[in-house]
């Protein structure tokens, strides 16, 4: 068996399926409830709690930090009330903490009950494993009701759409991701167009009309058109307009409503717009 | 072998994803799953070693991107070429691993835009050359550390810190 000719090019056998099969499962497109994307969903279970416990470690870390830089501040300012403004000072940060926690959950639910729709909110445990992909890990999945394609916004705009979910932790494609797109127009002239992520930086709107009257400032919201994001959502304001080259198009860039890095808790709307194809059905 | 890679695998996968959220500031996270795989083509000639590169491309794809294949594929073509390689070379020491790393780094990153996306976005990419650049040398740099560890490990677990090679 050692010296045949597939023992000796094993590696090579070996490795030229396993590209083959990988080729396959990019061609094909894999489904979130097909068998091979079943184990994806294991591993974001797996790491999903101990990137929940590391996020809380970190903030409970942060909070000890900064206790302990107020507490030295403290002693040197009066050596007599260290224990009792560390205690304060402690105290303080805790309510600091849940004081922003609060308001960021009073304006997800403010927006809730402003868009009338079944929502749910998660908390950011997670970035992209690679850093070229945009995309967040959630605290909430399945079980929580969360399936792929639900719509993710912040108190700030639209954050992005859900990709993945398993039973208790979740991935959501950001909106400036240069794989995701969704329907928008400026709020002042109603021009529309698509508003997709670049590799680099920012949003870019495309197909706008040459003749549209589109400037710098304006605010781009979304159009409730894609079937994903319900109409009127802050995406950003308009950074430029190229009007240079002879295409049909402008070319509209945009900045994100959204600080995607600074996001702690955001909002997953359950129900999601009407679709044209219900409507077929329905009639 | 396989035990260990999987743990090494998933311990850095939560560092991937957890370090950028955790920091404030934008940082460049190395990509240990390129280096893992790099030493599992220097150093184990094996057929479990491209069953592992398939199985770490698999579980980064579980949490970066939109489609599941596309680090699979090119985690294993990484391992293959590095086999390859370390069939040829006389010397597979750690700064012959930095320099499979650092270009390793750089291949993944645009065979993914270009496999995830087409060859329009991997035109477009041109602005995150720096910051690729940057974060191949990077990984190109911690990668000798993280081959002592994984060489620690081995011998830790009773394994030979190196295998046989072909």
């Amino acid at each position: 068996m050692k010296g045949t000719f597939l023992w000796r090019n094993r590696v090579l056998l070996i490795s030229g399926a396993l590209l083959i099969i990988s080729l396959h499962m990019i061609s094909d497109g894999v489904h979130p409830d097909d068998v091979v994307a079943r184990p994806a969903s294991v591993l974001i279970e797996i790491l999903g709690p101990v990137q929940a416990a590391s996020s809380r470690l970190t903030e409970g870390a942060t909070a000890v930090t900064r206790d302990y830089f107020d507490l030295v501040q403290v002693r040197r300012q009066n050596l007599e009330l260290k224990g009792e403004l560390g205690r304060f000072t402690s105290e303080r940060a805790r309510l600091a903490e849940l004081e922003v926690e609060n308001r960021h959950l009073a304006e997800l639910l403010d927006l809730k009950d402003a868009l009338g729709l079944q929502a749910v909110a998660a908390n950011v445990i997670g970035s992209d494993a690679t850093g070229l992909s945009r995309t967040l890990v959630l605290s909430q999945g399945s079980a929580d009701g969360l399936q792929p394609g639900m719509a993710v916004l912040s108190n700030q705009g639209v954050v992005g759409k859900l990709i993945a979910a398993s039973p208790h932790a979740s991935r959501v494609l950001l909106i400036d991701d240069h794989n995701s797109a969704l329907d928008g127009f400026d709020q002042r002239s109603r021009a529309r167009g698509i508003v997709a992520g670049q590799v680099d930086d920012g949003l870019i709107m495309k197909y706008v009309d040459r003749s549209e009257d589109i400037r710098v400032g304006d605010t781009i919201v979304t159009s409730g058109l894609d079937g994903f994001f319900p109409r009127g959502l802050l995406i950003g304001s308009v950074k430029g307009v190229h009007r240079e080259g002879p295409g049909l198009f402008l070319t509209v860039t945009v900045v994100p409503a959204v600080d995607y890095r600074g996001l702690e808790q955001v909002m997953v709307v359950k129900q999601q717009p009407p679709k044209l194809d219900d409507g077929a059905k329905g009639s | 072998m396989l035990g260990l890679f999987s743990l090494l695998a998933l311990i850095a996968l939560f560092l991937e994803t957890a370090i950028p959220h955790l920091v404030p500031a934008h940082v460049l996270i190395p990509n240990l799953i390129v280096i893992l795989v790099v030493d599992l083509g220097l150093r184990y000639h094996g057929a479990l070693g491209a069953l592992m590169a398939f199985a770490m491309g698999y579980a980064t794809d579980a949490f970066s991107g939109i489609h599941l294949g596309v680090n699979s594929f090119l985690m294993t073509l990484l391992f293959l070429l590095t086999y390859e390689m370390s069939r040829r070379l006389l010397v597979t020491n750690a700064l012959v691993g930095s320099v499979l790393v650092f270009f390793g780094v750089i291949m993944t990153a645009l065979g993914g835009l270009w496999l995830g996306s087409g060859t329009e976005v991997l035109s477009e990419s041109g602005p995150m050359l720096p910051w690729l650049l940057a974060q191949a040398a990077i990984t190109a740099i911690i990668a000798p550390f993280v081959f002592a560890l994984v060489a620690q490990c081995r011998r830790a677990i009773g394994l030979p810190a190196r295998f046989a090679r072909e």
